[in-house]
């Protein structure tokens, strides 16, 4: 019969292994502290969900050198669109760069298939000396004077102690509601994302999309693509597929009664979208939360014993122009190491002690920049700037090129008319310029 | 007592898909597992196994299947084994049976031998007669329930159409069970971690004393892939030559006469052997011996 050995004692429990904890927990490693990783996949990325594109290549380069000739990416992204959206018209940003550090490296950023990458990354964690268990899911913390010691996973015998536990458990973090930090959140703060990756030839796609050999370009879309939900939707290349999904505000998917998937249907027979997926075969579907509020939602940070990082504390910056959540994960999972490693070697694990995690996060940009952008997430995920106007901007666009014997109009008078026309008063569009002066310029 | 349990590493059926570009099984998104009646073949092994006794699981697989010799550490099994040669490639079951009577000799010879009746991959249910061929072992296949007393096995197989049979057979012995007949117990944290960096120890063909030449087994040879063929449909119609009452009671049976099985109980062991083999040659199974 085989004995349970005595109480394993690790430095730092990390939960979850996404971008989040599988940096936390390679950076952790390093430093030479003893490291369990816990995921509740069968694998690491069997769980996880996003767009995908990694922006965070960068930050990844300075961990691991040329990581992306080890792991597998798919295409570098060199072309990026933001197109508005009516139900027939599109008109388009499109941005495209050879240039340093967009088609050289460490590159901008690369589209992922989170299964394939987050295994990766997991790997060089457990390269690095963290202990990874899978199939490890975590049922609470445990708590000793007030302070976390430790969490409980749903096995037999299935407590374990270590000195700082980081909950990097994703949107919804169940961690960090057990620890008290993080309070229910409202449905107009979270927006469902479903998915398809479609599996296509990588000579049509590269065809299709004007790219050459690995470069590959990241579409997002606004205004009447998802209807009269807030939301948006994006379309990604990977090398043999495309990633194409739709983005709702959960409260408003309530309130009018959409179902996510026939959005999805709808965006892809959209005629600026039905040519690019033509012929793709499904490969996958998949859906996830998606936290969008940015700073508002944002739990305590930390507590004796614990720091929350990734999704889990909310830092996904979805603020119109940036959809970026992977860097921001693991620039908090390295700034939660950073401060697990201090506290370690000053054996101080109160929440005293580890609210150099604030500093930290400063140093690496996360809070900084969800404060600079605290104000987009409210409007940009309203109904007026996410759907109205760019549905407007494509219908003037419409009336603009549009030769039928008439007279030419100029644009201002039109855009007069078009306001008229709306439900948008004066006051409304005073209003939503500041704010978007607001929320990017200054 | 000490109870080997022979463990089979098979694709998740659940994690099977076709490549919609290619056609083909994306491998690189198949995950592995212990196959299901081999599960509860260790389960099995783990409840009967005495204050004294031993458990130890055998496969022959990769690397990759270290992992699943670990999980059965984890849930109780005391040794471990792989077998394999990386000159081996895809397993036929008579070489998979070679490899594992080796392995049972080599490593101390059970007095008990689990195996699960059928893989969810190949599923041929071969394993257990060939393993008890190479050892020259009873063996008892489809077993549905069996009990330990004395040095002998009472077990109880599954037939056809819902009938049981009950036997009795002398350890050292090799059973076939079913598929889920108990599920696999699940580990405690503690152990599933103990097991993680676990060495699980290697047998390749030289510890075994094989050679390659050993791993020759006279067995089938594939001649022709077909693709299944429904067969006919016959329309039953009553026999003209009977009486009307006989038509009748023909028709009203819509053709549904019970299949003539036989069911061997008398004669010896030989006697019985030759009768089988004289009915799938009178059948066309076998060829005529020339």
């Amino acid at each position: 019969m085989t004995t349970a050995p005595a109480k394993e004692q690790f430095d730092v429990i990390i939960v979850g292994a996404g971008p989040a904890g599988s940096v936390a927990a390679l950076l952790s490693a390093r430093a030479g502290l003893k490291v369990l990783l816990l995921e509740r996949g069968e694998y690491p990325g069997a769980k996880n969900v996003s767009g995908a594109v990694f922006y965070g290549s960068a930050i990844l380069n300075q961990l691991i050198p040329n990581w992306w000739e080890q792991a597998p990416v798919e295409r570098y992204i060199c072309r990026r669109d933001i197109a508005f959206m009516s139900p027939t018209t599109a008109v388009a940003l499109d941005f495209r760069s050879a240039g340093a550090g967009y088609a050289t490296a460490p590159y901008n950023g690369f589209t992922v298939l989170r299964p394939k990458f987050d295994r990766w990354l997991a790997a060089q964690a457990e390269a690095a000396g963290a202990f990874l268990l899978t199939s490890a899911v975590v049922d609470d913390v445990l708590r000793e004077n007030g302070r976390i010691v430790g969490v409980r996973v749903r096995r037999e015998q299935g407590e374990i102690y270590a000195k700082v536990v980081i909950a990097c458990d994703g949107v919804n973090s169940f961690l960090a509601k057990k620890a008290g930090l993080q309070r229910e959140f409202h449905s107009h703060e979270l927006s469902l994302g479903v998915k398809e990756v479609l599996g296509l030839d990588p000579a049509i796609i590269q065809d299709r999309f004007h790219l050459s050999g690995n470069e590959g370009i990241a579409f997002e879309y606004l205004g009447a693509i998802t209807e009269d939900v807030h939301g948006g939707a994006f379309l990604y290349t990977n090398h043999d597929s495309l990633s194409l999904g739709v983005i709702g505000q959960v409260s408003s998917l309530v309130e009018r009664r959409k179902r996510s998937y026939e959005l999805l249907e709808g965006f892809k027979a959209h005629p600026a979208v039905a040519p690019l997926v033509r012929g793709g075969k499904l490969r996958e579907y998949s859906a996830h939360l998606i936290p969008e509020s940015g700073w508002s939602m944002q739990p305590k940070l930390y507590t004796g014993g614990m720091l929350v990082a990734g999704d889990a504390a909310g830092f996904c910056l979805a603020a119109g122009l940036y959809l970026e959540g992977m860097n921001y994960a693991m620039q908090s999972g390295l700034a939660a190491a950073e401060t697990a490693i201090v506290a370690c070697q000053r054996g101080n694990f109160s929440a005293r002690t580890l609210a150099i995690y604030r500093k930290y996060l400063k140093q690496r940009h996360v809070s900084t920049d969800f404060r600079a952008y605290r104000h987009a997430p409210s409007f940009v995920n309203g109904p007026r700037l996410q759907n109205l106007y760019p549905e407007m901007v494509a219908r003037g666009m419409e009336q603009i090129f549009r030769v039928d014997g008439a007279p030419k109009q100029k644009i201002l008078p039109l855009a007069y008319r078009m306001v008229r026309q709306s439900s948008i008063k004066p006051g409304q569009l005073l209003h939503d310029v500041y704010q978007v002066a607001r929320a990017y310029l200054w | 007592m000490h109870i080997a349990v022979c463990l089979k590493y098979v694709p998740d059926p659940s994690t099977i898909e076709v490549d919609p570009l290619t056609g083909m099984i994306d491998t690189g998104r198949m995950l592995y597992m212990m196959n299901p009646a081999d599960e509860s073949a260790l389960e099995l092994a783990l409840r009967l196994r005495p204050p004294t006794g031993t458990v130890t699981v055998f496969s022959v697989g990769p690397v990759e299947a270290d992992r699943l010799l670990q999980d059965a550490l984890a849930a109780g099994a005391d040794a471990a084994v792989r077998v394999w040669d990386d000159s081996l490639g895809s397993l036929k079951p008579t070489v998979t049976t070679i490899l594992l009577a080796a392995a049972l000799r080599v490593k101390e010879a059970p007095d008990l031998v689990l195996c699960g009746g059928h893989s969810v991959d190949r599923g041929s249910g071969t394993v257990p007669a060939l393993l008890a061929e190479h050892l020259d072992w009873p063996v008892v296949t489809d077993v549905t329930q069996f009990e330990i007393q004395a040095g002998r096995i009472q077990v109880q197989r599954r037939l056809a159409r819902g009938a049981r049979a009950e036997s009795e057979v002398a350890l050292p012995a090799i059973l076939g069970l079913e598929t889920g007949l108990v599920h696999l117990r699940q580990a405690s944290l503690p152990n599933l971690m103990r097991v993680k960096h676990t060495p699980i120890p290697l047998y390749g063909l030289e510890e075994l004393g094989l050679s390659p030449q050993d791993l020759y087994f006279p067995a089938m040879t594939l001649h022709e892939v077909m693709p299944p063929r429904p067969r006919a449909r016959i329309m039953f119609s009553p026999d003209p030559s009977a009486s009307v009452q006989d038509r009748v009671a023909q028709i009203m049976s819509a053709g549904v006469a019970g299949k003539a099985g036989k069911i061997m109980d008398s004669g010896t062991p030989e006697q019985q052997a030759d009768a089988i083999i004289e009915f799938l040659r009178q059948r066309g199974f076998l060829e005529q011996p020339t």
